[in-house]
């Protein structure tokens, strides 16, 4: 269960840097794949999603339609400190708040942006998370 | 017996251990062709379990038994193709089934995904569905004019006349040799060689899985075990295909000993899996709709049905 955790992004208004940084970690420098990581093109086949960005007023459904989409198990990341705290856009107009508002998050990885070596990390530590939520399932 | 060849060998255990292995094998040759360590060789094996372990989600828009069957029935054809391709020399139901029968039951996984693409009821299912209708087209052409001139080749050997029947293509090429060794048949094989990755879906003839393009095609709906089935589906085609090339081009010989006999298959099998799919899949894009079926319909036809004239013309 944990040898092959599918990974989906979903980017509910991040800068970029974030999501740059998580596509790099796919790439030959880091590589992510030789732990069976892979990105998915649909939130159906995912097991891991990994959220960036402060949740922006006008991203909060589709976050929440697409998080409802994903199969079970799964193990939400919050990638970097926009959806952990949302870092300096607090207090504006259009973002909705933290993510852990909308969903129970099981790892964090702060930064702005987060090394890959530190998005590798959370990711390993997510796709232990997901093999005892498989266990605590049975 | 007949349940041995159907669940153990040829069938359904050495489909699931061979296909899953050619596709690991494929997944770690790329990564190294593009300097980096990549995945395990087992890790489609590791991917086909933990989707085992999903729960499976039908949208409400979706046609809920057609959704769930249609990845089995690819299954149910393709194992079924397996029994009738001569697997080193071997075929467990020889005789009952020639290159016409094959020829159909391959259609098969391509409409099954075709099926569950349209009982999905997304509309990137539905451009999936249409793109993977193309390539189906494009590749059938030249594959039928391939199967065609070996027909003929084989026949002309046996006293004129064109024949389908696989027992005949072995006996064949077990005394004349390979049927690559005719230098009329090489454009044959060459096409065949490019029939192999649009068959697949593997770049850059990947239009109907274009992960990026139309998230994942027919297949953006899927969860669970359906879709571990549909992956099962790619890696067993990966096997078929490659084990038709080799059994009908390079076919001939026999050391004796079958379980060798099998294991060379194998290894024949990987090679042309490097071959044909994985050194395309790591160095190109992938082409556009209008480009594949350009392509097929006039180079890869193009040299089959060169070889056909040249086998037809008695060379």
């Amino acid at each position: 269960m944990s040898k092959s955790p599918w990974i989906y992004h979903i980017n509910t208004g991040s800068c970029n840097g974030c999501d740059i940084e998580l596509v790099s970690v796919i790439t030959p420098r880091y590589d992510a794949e030789r732990l069976g990581f892979k990105l998915t093109g649909t939130p159906r086949h995912a097991d891991i999603v990994v959220v960036s960005g402060p949740i922006t007023a006008q991203s909060k459904d589709r976050l929440v339609r697409t998080l409802a989409q994903i199969p079970d198990p799964k193990v939400v990341v919050s990638l970097g400190s926009c959806p952990r705290s949302c870092n300096v856009f607090k207090g504006s107009y259009s973002v909705e708040g933290p993510l852990d508002k909308f969903v129970h998050v099981d790892v964090s990885v702060a930064g702005c942006p987060p090394k890959p070596e530190a998005i590798i990390d959370g990711l390993a530590l997510a796709a232990q998370i997901m093999k005892q939520k498989k266990r605590g399932q049975k | 017996m007949i349940l041995f060849y159907v669940l153990i060998f040829p069938g359904f255990l050495f489909c699931f251990i061979a296909g899953l292995l050619l596709a690991g094998i494929d997944r770690k040759l790329v990564a190294r062709m593009q300097r980096r360590i990549g995945p395990p060789i087992l890790q489609p094996m590791y991917d086909f379990f933990k989707l085992l372990g999903k729960e499976t989600i039908v949208p409400r828009a979706a046609s809920r038994k057609t959704f769930l069957i249609a990845s089995t029935i690819g299954l149910a054809s393709l194992v079924a193709t397996a029994l009738f391709i001569p697997i080193a020399g071997f075929s467990a139901f020889a005789g009952v089934a020639d290159i016409i029968v094959i020829l159909y039951l391959l259609t098969i996984p391509a409409v099954s995904l075709i099926l569950g693409g349209a009982a999905s009821g997304s509309p990137y299912a539905g451009v999936g569905i249409s793109r993977e209708m193309v390539a189906l087209m494009s590749y059938e052409l030249p594959l039928v004019i391939i199967l065609l001139s070996i027909g003929k080749a084989v026949g002309n050997a046996m006293g004129g006349g064109i024949t389908f029947s696989f027992t005949e293509i072995c006996a064949y090429q077990m005394s004349f040799g390979p049927i690559i060794s005719k230098w009329s048949m090489i454009p044959a094989a060459i096409a065949m060689l490019f029939v192999i990755p649009c068959e697949i879906g593997s770049r850059p003839f990947d239009i109907a899985e274009a992960e990026t393009e139309i998230c994942e095609g027919p297949l953006v709906e899927y969860s669970g075990t359906p879709l571990a089935v549909f992956n099962l589906n790619h890696a067993i085609k990966m096997f078929i295909m490659t084990a038709l090339f080799t059994s009908l081009f390079l076919g001939g010989f026999s050391t004796g000993i079958f379980a060798l006999d099998v294991l060379i298959f194998f290894v024949i099998c990987v090679a042309i899996t490097v071959i044909s799919i994985t050194l395309l899949r790591a160095v190109t894009a992938r082409l556009k709709v209008e480009q594949v079926f350009k392509f097929y319909w006039s180079v890869v036809s193009g040299l089959a049905v060169l070889s056909l004239i040249l086998v037809w013309l008695g060379l």
